[in-house]
């Protein structure tokens, strides 16, 4: 069965801990995966697409061991199995020239500052979640119960009259 | 800053107050003619006729003198001697005297008469000064005139140059006053850059201090937020058990939780959602995050058959040890970056302090963990004696250099600190290499000028001073600091400062 993933790539496994415990609400649809590096989450992403899964959303901290998560970001940017993926930079510092070169390079959809509040991130994710089933998905049903509903509906009729 | 000072045309600025007469009234040309004419058929005149080559020296400086000579041809130059620099008096030509003052005196020659072409001169003794007056009296008579001339010249001189003296000590002054006037604008520029620079290597320790305290205060704050929710509800729930004892076993397994690789960890919920399908994946990756014995404990408890209210409170208990856990370690660490923080921006007070600067380096080292991440810092700090030093000025070097390896490397490489005492020289030193691409010797040598950078402009903090003022702190500390290559590859600072001994 194919699922949408969320993945969080994070070096602090403290910060990575509270992250996927806001997010646990998502996880009965959406399920999540941490990587702790760059490198790691490269692993992670191959893994997902040899099983046959997609990734919906993408949660990255900027400065970490290896690879910057701007770097990551704009890899995953024009990697066509991640290009769809909605990218979202967590981090509590990113200097003004990364974040641009995100915004340009990465299609970076938000940037959320650390510390964060735990409403605004669950807001933000399930934003960029519905904004990705409406792009990618044909049956919007299924995410009725935990992404924009509003939206969704929206979505359904316009599809409808088409 | 180096104002030019309107230039006045000479003349204008030196009022010739006390002017040569327009006219002499004894005319040399006219005096050394007659003589000439006159010497062809004097024996007198022929016999006082000297003769000079140029070069030869006709009266030397200090030197008693019995002779008055008369230039009747070529020219003499005259020199005083001053204390460490001769001074060129002027040219006398026919018709002027040399000697004049001692030969009338008898004091000891003033200035040293040296011909300056081939001279011919009268040399007139005292004798043959009195034979002569008898002899040409008419001559005589344009002699003493053109002594007499020639005494006031030299006054008129004299005090012309006393004018001279006057508007140069007001010029002097002037300039003094201009000069002083661009070095108090120069310290301030100085200042003014030292501070900027300060400033950039501020916004960088800061802007990296944001990213070391809001990690941790990230963590802080979740995990405060879920267990203020979730301790409640459990302690509800607990309440109703006969024994506690196993949800208190979980909350201590939870705290000593130990971070495992997350591709382990991922590996390891994919075997337990083959083993257990019916949990959902929190509960799953809580139980992937237990150690054997623990999910031992558990795995009763997780088969399809059991009620779930128990798993999930114990799961709750090992997650809420897990955040416990989370909040101890990120509160130290805040802790730790705080008191660091601390240490290191101390004020320098007017005294040195007494200090060992094993601590500064490794304060620096915690300042710039960001700078640091993909950076592997060997470290060999055998003990050494204290300095005595500005504690917050030699973190700023440390700063400085640190920073600039960095940079070199690109964040990316090796950083080796060592230190050690030279005991022969009472100096302690330490040594900062990177794995950086190393510094070419012709940038060597301007590495510690101001201004002189390899950074591009734009995009870059700091001005290019940093190893300036580095240099600075360290030569007012009384040390030295170099820039070698290190063995290996890269660059090394090498730094050394005199030991305090007791």
């Amino acid at each position: 069965m194919s699922d949408i993933y969320i993945i969080c790539v994070e070096d602090e496994p403290q910060v990575l801990d509270v992250v996927v415990r806001d997010l646990a609400l998502l996880e009965e649809v959406f399920p999540i995966e941490v990587a702790n590096s760059a490198d790691e989450a490269r692993k992670l992403i191959k893994e997902l697409k040899e099983e046959g899964h997609k990734i919906g959303l993408a949660l990255c901290d900027h400065i970490m061991p290896g690879d910057k998560g701007v770097d990551l970001l704009i890899e995953m940017q024009n990697d066509p199995y991640t290009e769809a993926t909605r990218k979202i930079l967590l981090t509590g510092q990113a200097g003004l020239e990364e974040t641009i070169e995100a915004v340009n390079k990465a299609k970076l959809n938000r940037y959320i500052a650390k510390p964060w509040e735990p409403q605004k991130l669950v807001e933000v994710a399930v934003d960029e979640l519905t904004s990705y089933v409406i792009a990618q998905e044909k049956e919007l049903l299924p995410f009725m119960a935990v992404l924009d509903q509003e939206r969704l509906q929206e979505a359904i009729r316009t599809q409808g009259y088409l | 800053m180096a104002q030019s000072r309107p230039e006045f045309p000479r003349s204008e600025r030196r009022p010739n107050v006390i002017g040569a007469s327009a006219r002499p009234v004894f005319n040399k040309a006219t005096f050394v003619q007659d003589i000439m004419e006159l010497m062809p058929q004097s024996d007198l005149l022929s016999r006082l006729r000297k003769d000079f080559k140029e070069g030869d020296v006709l009266l030397a400086e200090k030197n008693s003198n019995q002779t008055l000579y008369v230039i009747l041809d070529g020219s003499v130059s005259q020199v005083k001697e001053g204390e460490d620099i001769d001074a060129k008096i002027g040219m006398q030509g026919p018709g002027d005297f040399i000697g004049l003052l001692s030969f009338q005196s008898g004091e000891p020659v003033f200035t040293t008469a040296r011909a300056s072409s081939n001279v011919t001169t009268l040399a007139l003794n005292h004798a043959d000064f009195e034979i002569f007056l008898n002899k040409y009296p008419n001559i005589s008579k344009t002699l003493q005139g053109l002594i007499f001339s020639n005494l006031a010249d030299r006054y008129r001189s004299v005090v012309n140059l006393h004018l001279e003296v006057a508007l140069l000590t007001r010029e002097l002054e002037k300039e003094r006053n201009q000069l002083k006037k661009a070095i108090r604008e120069l310290e301030r520029t100085r200042n003014a850059l030292i501070s900027q620079e300060k400033m950039a290597t501020l916004g960088e320790l800061t802007a990296g201090l944001a990213h070391e305290i809001n990690n941790p205060a990230s963590a802080l704050l979740r995990s405060v937020d879920y267990l203020s929710t979730n301790l409640p509800a459990m302690a509800e729930r607990a309440s109703a058990l006969p024994d506690t004892g196993l949800v208190r076993y979980f909350f201590e397994a939870g705290m000593k939780r130990e971070y495992a690789d997350t591709a382990e960890q991922r590996a390891r919920m994919k075997e337990l959602a083959a083993q257990f399908p019916h949990l959902n994946r929190s509960r799953l990756r809580v139980m992937a995050d237990m150690d054997k014995e623990v999910f031992d404990q558990i795995k009763p408890l997780a088969k399809k058959e059991q009620k779930q209210e128990m798993l999930q409170l114990l799961l709750d208990a090992f997650q809420s040890g897990v955040f416990m856990n989370g909040i101890r370690l990120s509160t130290s660490r805040i802790e730790y970056l705080v008191k660091s923080l601390k240490s290191y921006s101390r004020k320098s007070g007017k005294e040195p302090e007494i200090a060992d600067v094993r601590e500064g380096l490794r304060e620096t080292l915690q300042i710039l963990g960001n700078r640091l991440k993909d950076i592997k810092v060997t470290i060999d700090f055998p003990e050494i004696p204290a300095v005595r030093c500005f504690v917050g000025e030699m973190n700023q070097v440390w700063t400085n250099i640190i920073i600039n390896a960095c940079d070199a490397m690109s964040d990316k490489g090796q950083l080796f600190l060592s230190c050690g005492y030279e005991e022969a020289e009472k100096m302690i030193w330490v040594k900062i290499g990177d794995s950086g691409p190393g510094v070419p010797d012709k940038i060597k040598k301007r590495i510690f000028d101001s201004s002189f950078t390899t950074k591009t402009a734009g995009g870059e903090f700091g001005l290019g001073i940093g190893l300036a003022i580095t240099l600075g702190i360290i030569e007012a500390h009384h040390g030295n600091i170099a820039i070698n290559d290190r063995d290996g590859g890269g660059a090394e600072f090498y730094i050394a400062l005199p030991a305090y001994l007791l």
